[in-house]
């Protein structure tokens, strides 16, 4: 053949699966499993089918049917909005679930084809080297879609050594197209990419739809009339992105796939023959995790920034928690007692169910620490090395306590940033968010106001209120917020600050909605209370029925 | 009295038989410690506080109550805490932090601490860690954990409708204590006066022209614990001199007359 070229031997193994079914048959929403179901989308103006069940399949509906046209067919269709996201998640859970054959599962590869963007669901696994440890490669397979098949799920499956191989053959793999309910499975051996791929239709390239149309006006009925023509011919006929697949299918163009997960390097496990149920024996059990975490990271002289515990029940469900660090750290005590204090604010506990079975502790962030020197004796209560290295370890094991309890976008320090919108004057950013102090570095003390005439207390956002001023230009004579009246005796201002016209040019900045001036007013009224309060655009040149904003408090 | 206590108490009046029990209490009471003390910054209230305990102020080992005495006053108790914070947090040698926090319904109704504004009453923005929302347990089980880090100056924790009982504020009183750091708590108007530990307690009432009436409600640091009544009005000299107001009469000093002793 000219156009291919001698196969590569890739030595990995990558097993694509595809649930064609997978929205239809997960779906948690309630129907008769008797009948045929089918859930629908809006989508261009029509209701389109966007998932089935394989006995609405067997009744000859198919995705992208628009629902007039699949009542037609069968007017007893039982139908339901789709989740799209629901079904997603369904999927990150199960690629979860099928790390137990190989610790590298991803998703879909990016494909050129834009029609069955979220309507296909698929998963793949790169299994080098993991395949003899369940008795060979068809027993792998076998295997992973019995499970499947027990959950009522249609897996269908191929292993090739590239992935662009195993994701066509396992959606246009030859014995495609048979009962609906029986399972596809195709091992391509090593090296043989090509003679299995070649027979394929052009769609199994993951080709836009655009390309498929055009191979189908030309007659090029399969992937071999395509790779007949010489390189330069399809380049110039389809653009770069034929060829570049076709390589990507032959192994002839090196293709990575990213695992949903990456691998941690720092990981203790612990599998127990007894699913535990009771919080005490889990607890010593994690416990125990750190300590042997600690002692790897201890070794490694490195730090652990973010922990990862993932406790598997006996019914395979997987329970993940995840914990920031403030400073890296490599003390299992530590880690220990924050882990305690997360599982008892979980509000209904650890669901332990029938028991867990496996405990996982992962350090998927680390960074390295030097190693503190031991001192010795005689200068232990030295004042100066004292006061300097206690407050920051001290403040980091607050902080971690403090993020492990309310949650990370709860424990926050203000940072300046340079704004002359007041909101926009200064951010709260997490403590424990990596390197705050370089999100902006112009220089602020441009944009810096006097202190007071500033609010103490900042509402989180505007609140409109209801005022009446004597002339609209003029400031408050009185106004109603919260639904109490205030009346205005003393009022100061305004201070006019103009929208910045340049928010969004650069992109850095977003621009905010709010594009008029604002005059700012600082009022008391007759109780002694003071407000900040704003008209939202110039009265007569940029709106003729300025609204006011409550903005803050002063003590 | 120390043998037969109750038959002492039956033959007296009221008064007498509440300074009994006040004299039994303070014997099981821990009497503040010689802790550090600071000056609160406002002369007439160092003044008096002078007069109770002899060279004492403010005990930094305390748990300290600052009261909305209405509805609108939350910003003026918000403010008087974050002035007592300014100064617990000005103490030579300390670079310490202060923790702010708050529950979820003191965010919604008085809202968040404005960085930009916070030089004004003495504090530093770079020097802020603050709590945006919390249910109340949670939040004092922070204000508890931080009285134990030594970085940790001062806490302030602000709860809108809810008082930590009495139980809580003792625990917390006791930490503070033991820390020798203060925790100012600040409670709306909504939070109701509930029995608590705490070593002083302020109401905080806004007055026109930028002043504040502030009474000493509770003082935990004599032997005696009698309740103090003592106000003062003040007018905190930075905002009369930077929020100049159209309609203020011509003088107002910094700080006013003691309506009260």
């Amino acid at each position: 053949m000219p156009g291919v070229g001698a196969p590569l031997v890739t030595g990995r193994r990558i097993v694509a699966l595809w649930f064609p079914y997978w929205a239809g048959e997960t779906t948690q929403i309630p129907h008769d499993k008797t009948q045929s179901f089918a859930l629908i989308e809006r989508s261009k103006n029509a209701q389109r089918l966007v998932g089935l069940t394989p006995l609405a399949a067997q009744q000859g509906l198919s995705l992208g049917l628009s629902l007039a046209d699949a009542r037609a067919l069968l007017p007893d269709l039982q139908t339901a909005m789709a989740e799209p996201m629901e079904a997603a998640a369904r999927l990150q859970k199960c690629a979860y679930w099928l790390q137990r054959y190989t610790p590298w599962v991803g998703h879909n590869p990016p494909s050129d084809a834009s029609h069955g963007e979220n309507t296909d669901y698929g998963l793949l696994l790169d299994v080098s080297g993991c395949a003899h440890l369940f008795g060979g490669e068809r027993a792998l397979l076998a295997d992973m879609q019995a499970r499947f098949l027990k959950r009522g799920i249609t897996a269908h499956a191929a292993m090739a050594g590239t992935v662009g191989a195993a994701w066509g053959l396992v959606r246009f793999g030859s014995t495609a197209k048979a009962k609906p309910q029986a399972w596809r499975q195709i091992i391509v051996p090593e090296g043989q990419e090509a003679e299995a791929v070649l027979p394929l239709p052009p769609a199994a390239l993951r080709l836009s739809g655009g390309h498929i149309d055009l191979c189908q006006r030309l007659g090029l009925a399969t992937i071999n009339d395509l790779a007949g023509f010489a390189r330069r011919e399809l380049t110039c006929r389809f653009g770069p992105a034929p060829v570049l697949r076709l390589e990507q299918a032959l192994g002839q163009a090196g293709e990575s796939l990213n695992p949903c997960l990456p691998p941690p390097r720092f990981l203790v496990r612990h599998n127990l023959a007894h699913g535990v149920t009771q919080m005490e024996a889990l607890a010593q059990l994690i416990a125990d995790l750190c300590t042997r975490l600690a002692a790897q990271l201890e070794r490694a002289s490195h730090g652990a920034q973010r922990l990862d515990l993932a406790l598997t029940r006996s019914d395979n469900a997987v329970l993940a928690l995840s914990l920031p660090l403030a400073h890296p750290c490599a003390d299992g005590a530590h880690m220990a007692r924050l882990f305690e204090e997360r599982l008892s604010r979980l509000s209904r506990g650890v669901d332990a169910g029938y028991g867990i079975e496996q405990l996982a502790l992962a350090a998927s962030r680390t960074a390295p620490i030097a190693q503190p020197q031991e001192t010795m004796g005689a200068f232990e209560d030295g004042p100066r090395s004292k006061r300097r290295a206690v407050p920051i370890a001290a403040l980091g094991s607050l902080y971690d306590r403090l993020v492990s309890r309310l949650g990370a976008q709860v424990v926050v320090r203000p940072v300046p940033y340079a704004s002359y919108i007041p909101e926009r004057a200064v951010k709260l950013v997490p403590v424990l968010a990596p390197d705050t102090q370089a999100t902006n570095k112009q220089d602020l003390s441009a944009s810096l106001p006097d202190p007071a005439t500033r609010p103490l207390f900042m509402l989180c956002a505007p609140e409109p209120i209801e005022v009446i001023a004597e002339i609209p230009e003029g400031a408050p004579y009185r106004f109603r917020w919260r639904r109490v009246l205030h009346e205005i005796t003393a009022a100061y201002g305004p201070e006019r600050i103009s929208p910045e016209w340049w928010a969004g040019l650069t992109g850095d900045t977003p621009a905010h909605h709010n594009r008029q001036t604002r005059d700012y007013y600082r009022l008391e009224d007759t109780q002694g209370h003071r407000f900040w309060v704003y008209r939202d655009g110039l009265y007569d040149r940029e709106t003729t029925q300025p609204r006011w904003f409550m903005h803050g408090v002063f003590p | 009295m120390e043998t037969k206590p109750a038959a002492h108490i039956k033959t007296t009046t009221t008064s007498q038989k509440l300074a009994g029990l006040r004299r039994l209490v303070a014997r099981f009471e821990p009497v503040v410690a010689q802790g550090p003390h600071i000056q609160t910054g406002f002369a007439d209230i160092d003044a008096y506080l002078g007069t109770q305990v002899a060279n004492a102020g403010l005990a930094c080992g305390g748990l300290h109550e600052v009261v909305a005495a209405r509805t609108g006053d939350m910003a003026a108790a918000l403010g008087f805490a974050h002035r007592l914070a300014a100064r617990f947090l000005d103490r030579p040698h300390t670079q310490d932090m202060l923790l702010y926090g708050q529950t979820h319904m003191a965010c919604r109704e008085a809202g968040q601490p404005y960085g930009p504004a916070l030089g004004a009453h003495g504090l530093s923005a770079d020097r802020l860690v603050y709590i945006d929302g919390a249910r109340l347990p949670d939040l004092l089980w922070a204000g508890e954990e931080a009285l134990l880090c030594s970085a940790i100056g001062c806490i302030v924790l602000s709860s809108w409708d809810e008082a930590p009982s009495f139980t809580a504020s003792r625990r917390l009183s006791l930490a503070a204590r033991a820390a020798e750091r203060p925790l100012v708590m600040a409670l709306g108007a909504q939070a109701g006066t509930s029995a608590s530990a705490a070593t002083t307690r302020w109401q905080v009432e806004a007055l026109p022209q930028q002043g504040w009436q502030v009474r000493l409600t509770k003082l935990r640091m004599s032997h005696s614990a009698v309740p103090p009544n003592a106000g003062w009005t003040l007018y905190p000299q930075t905002m009369s001199q930077t929020l100049p107001l159209m309609e203020r009469p011509a003088e107002i000093s910094g700080v006013a007359q003691v309506r009260a002793g």
